[in-house]
């Protein structure tokens, strides 16, 4: 599977329509409340009863930030009083406790992320504290093999700090860039010295970090294609091992932080369309492996080599090489996934503070999957992960025949075959080159609980 | 059998049953009996109603009235130490039948409890004993299944490694798989596997790792409760044991 040499615009404006990002499915909108705290504990036991239980991921979520950056649609927190973010600490302590205490010690941590937010919001001598409250209540992993990374805001780290977040055990981080455009900067909020992130990525490699990512998006504000060549231009010199670009989804109804945002400035369709294929362009030229979503990867990157191995992962931190893990969510907010369920906590953080004070696991909704969700699940991982799909594989596992299940689906496909995103053979879908830029699109049409039209308008745009 | 009062009877109305249909004839209890003798037999036996997992057919310290033979589900047997450890004796497949260790005492040695959506049989037992000199046939089966217990038993006693227990347990359990019209190299388990550690009497994570280390030498895969025997030969050798 690589990427399509020519940029097909027409098929991208056909296909880019809005779409779930399949972190996981059935998604978000599925959750609900009537899967509570008792439940998620039901699943949490039974992950320890298999023979070989998974190893655990753990995301614990920081989510205060110092300043606003208008174009954010994470639940964060903007503020300056540290009695709230003490505060929060002291229940995360606990929360790390209760959590821990459900799951056998025996389950190594082979994955760890701090996300937020801005989890370098808080000192080092805080995020050591919370390192060590996990190594008490988990079984952290000291394997070189582990994956445990933090996001880091270069507006708030010294080359110093990095040594030290190497120290207290972290071995990659994901480098919040954006644009090194300044009017872009302006326009966003996100005043961001263009040497200073080039020179941490430098002391991170120095401090034998394993791999350093980068954050970059497109469709910002006053951004053009030569804008932004520029800043990707400076990003390459430093040849981060991953580059991820995001799309900046303009949804001022939903997300108020985007109302400072005028409206006049974001690009238009068509200048998104010509930011899109100019990146993946040059990414590609310049010897990046494009992962599928809004993922790149060097050649010799973990991510590369298990998407050429096909044990490439989907999770709700993106791609991933690990085999299925049992992920731990922690803090307000955060989403896990253990056993056949996928759980969230408490979005409001009075809410979810509330609930560990009274010695409740602090979880907000959720949801068990069914035996279709579980098939379902399969299908779209294979589509987003492997861009294949061999019948008889899910055959097997879910003793179904594929072309009398799926039926309606494979029909609606068939626009897409059309089209050359995918081939549909007697044994399987493969995704086209063409297919890999719109793997949303493809994966939409088995996703039970998408009704067209409808629980569509909540998502930002595939592309 | 236990009564409680907050329990719903296990033995609704008087269910009759028939052996002679009953799937599990040429395992369980009356398969060596002639069709008249079977009728006779099927007097002293009740069918339960559905039992839920999590629920006791026995506690510790029960009465002998019944022993129990499985019909569907599976059961695990347990005793509670003085630490208040669970310790697992044995696990049951329907054909199997549970409660020999109370005929010594008049009294059940261990607490029984169903891992799935289960049922049995019950079969009372002085009719039984008074069945069993009424009929040669049912006194040699009776004897044979007791006999084949202690024999497991007196074989798990021995002084065997972990890779060993393991690999004891699933050829055995493969062969009554097999013997119940089940797939011999693939089944799915009810038991966790801290009931397993606990039956072999190993750590909890040493039976993973061992399992583990099993699946990465290609002789077994295992997908959550799920296990499909590759190289049943390979596993055989491992459990130095001939089913």
């Amino acid at each position: 599977m690589s990427i399509s040499k020519s940029f097909p615009t027409e098929l991208v404006t056909k296909y880019g329509l809005a779409g779930p990002r399949y972190t996981s499915y059935p998604t978000a909108l599925q959750f609900h409340e009537g899967f509570d705290a008792e439940a998620y504990r039901r699943h949490a036991q039974r992950s320890n009863d298999d023979l070989i239980p998974l190893p655990l991921s753990l995301y614990v979520h920081l989510p205060f930030c110092e300043s606003l950056c208008y174009y954010c649609a994470c639940n964060k927190k903007v503020t300056r009083n540290s009695a709230l973010t003490e505060s929060y600490l002291q229940s995360l302590d606990r929360e790390i406790e209760m959590q821990g205490g459900l799951f056998d010690r025996d389950r190594q941590v082979c994955q760890l992320h701090f996300g937020g937010g801005t989890p370098t919001y808080y000192g080092d001598k805080q995020l050591k504290h919370i390192m060590e409250k996990l190594s008490e209540y988990f079984f952290l992993s000291h394997s070189s093999t582990r994956e445990y990374s933090i996001e880091i805001d270069p507006r708030t780290v010294s080359e110093d700090r990095i040594v030290y977040l190497a120290d207290i055990g972290l071995n990659r981080v994901s480098m919040g860039i954006q644009d090194f455009d300044p009017a872009v900067q302006k326009a966003v909020n996100r005043i961001q010295d263009e040497g200073k992130t080039l020179g941490l990525i430098h002391a991170a490699r120095k401090a034998g970090f394993n791999s350093v990512s980068v954050d970059l998006i497109y469709g910002l504000p006053l951004q053009t294609a030569k804008s932004f060549e520029t800043t990707i231009d400076s990003v390459l010199t430093a040849r981060p091992d991953r580059i991820s670009v995001y799309n900046y989804a303009h949804l001022p109804h939903l997300f108020p932080a985007q109302r400072m945002i005028s409206t006049d400035d974001v690009p238009t369709p068509e200048v998104r369309l010509e930011l899109l294929a100019s990146t993946i362009s040059k990414l590609v030229d310049v010897g990046y492996v494009y992962i599928g979503m809004d993922h790149f990867a060097l050649p010799d990157d973990d991510l590369s080599v298990a998407m050429r191995n096909g044990t490439l992962q989907r999770n709700f931190q993106g791609y991933s090489t690990y085999h299925d893990t049992d992920l731990v969510g922690l803090g307000v907010s955060a989403i896990g996934k253990v056993g056949n369920s996928c759980v969230q906590n408490q979005k409001d953080i009075r809410d979810w503070q509330g609930l560990i004070n009274d010695d409740k696991l602090p979880v907000w909704r959720g949801i068990g999957f069914s035996g279709e969700d579980r098939l379902r699940r399969e299908i779209i991982s294979a589509i987003m992960c492997q861009g294949q799909l061999k019948f008889s594989e899910i055959e097997q596992e879910f003793g179904i025949d594929f072309g009398d299940h799926f039926a309606l689906e494979l029909d609606s496909l068939r626009p897409l075959q059309d089209d050359g995103l995918v081939e549909i053979s007697e044994d399987d879908i493969e995704v086209t080159p063409v297919g890999l830029l719109l793997l949303r699109a493809i994966a939409m049409k088995f996703d039970e609980y998408l009704i067209e039209n409808d629980s569509a308008k909540a998502y930002s745009k595939v592309i | 059998m236990r009564s409680n009062s907050q329990q719903k009877p296990y033995f609704p109305e008087r269910a009759q049953v028939a052996c002679s249909q009953c799937g599990l004839g040429k395992l369980c209890l009356p398969r060596t009996l002639d069709p008249e003798a079977t009728e006779q037999f099927e007097y002293i036996v009740n069918k339960s109603r559905s039992i839920q997992p999590g629920e006791h057919i026995f506690r510790a310290g029960d009465e002998l009235n019944c022993i129990a033979a499985v019909r569907a589900g599976c059961f695990k047997s347990y005793l509670i130490d003085k630490d208040g450890e669970e310790q697992v004796l044995g696990f049951y497949l329907p054909g199997e039948i549970i409660g020999f260790d109370a005929i010594h005492g008049k009294t059940h040695n261990a607490n029984v409890v169903a891992l799935d959506t289960s049922s049995i049989c019950g079969i009372r037992f002085d009719s039984l004993t008074e069945m069993a000199r009424q009929l040669p046939e049912l006194q040699e089966e009776l004897f044979r299944v007791m006999s084949f217990h202690i024999a497991e038993l007196e074989a798990s006693a021995a002084d065997l490694s972990a890779e060993e227990r393991v690999a004891r347990l699933l050829c055995s359990l493969s062969v009554r798989f097999q013997r119940r019209g089940y797939s011999q190299t693939e089944f799915n388990l009810s038991m966790s596997r801290r009931d397993i550690a606990s039956n072999l009497r190993l750590a909890t994570e040493t039976t993973s790792r061992v399992l583990a280390r099993f699946q990465s030498a290609g002789i077994i895969k295992v997908n959550r409760k799920k296990v499909s025997i590759l190289e049943f030969e390979k596993l055989r050798k491992l459990a130095r044991r001939d089913p």
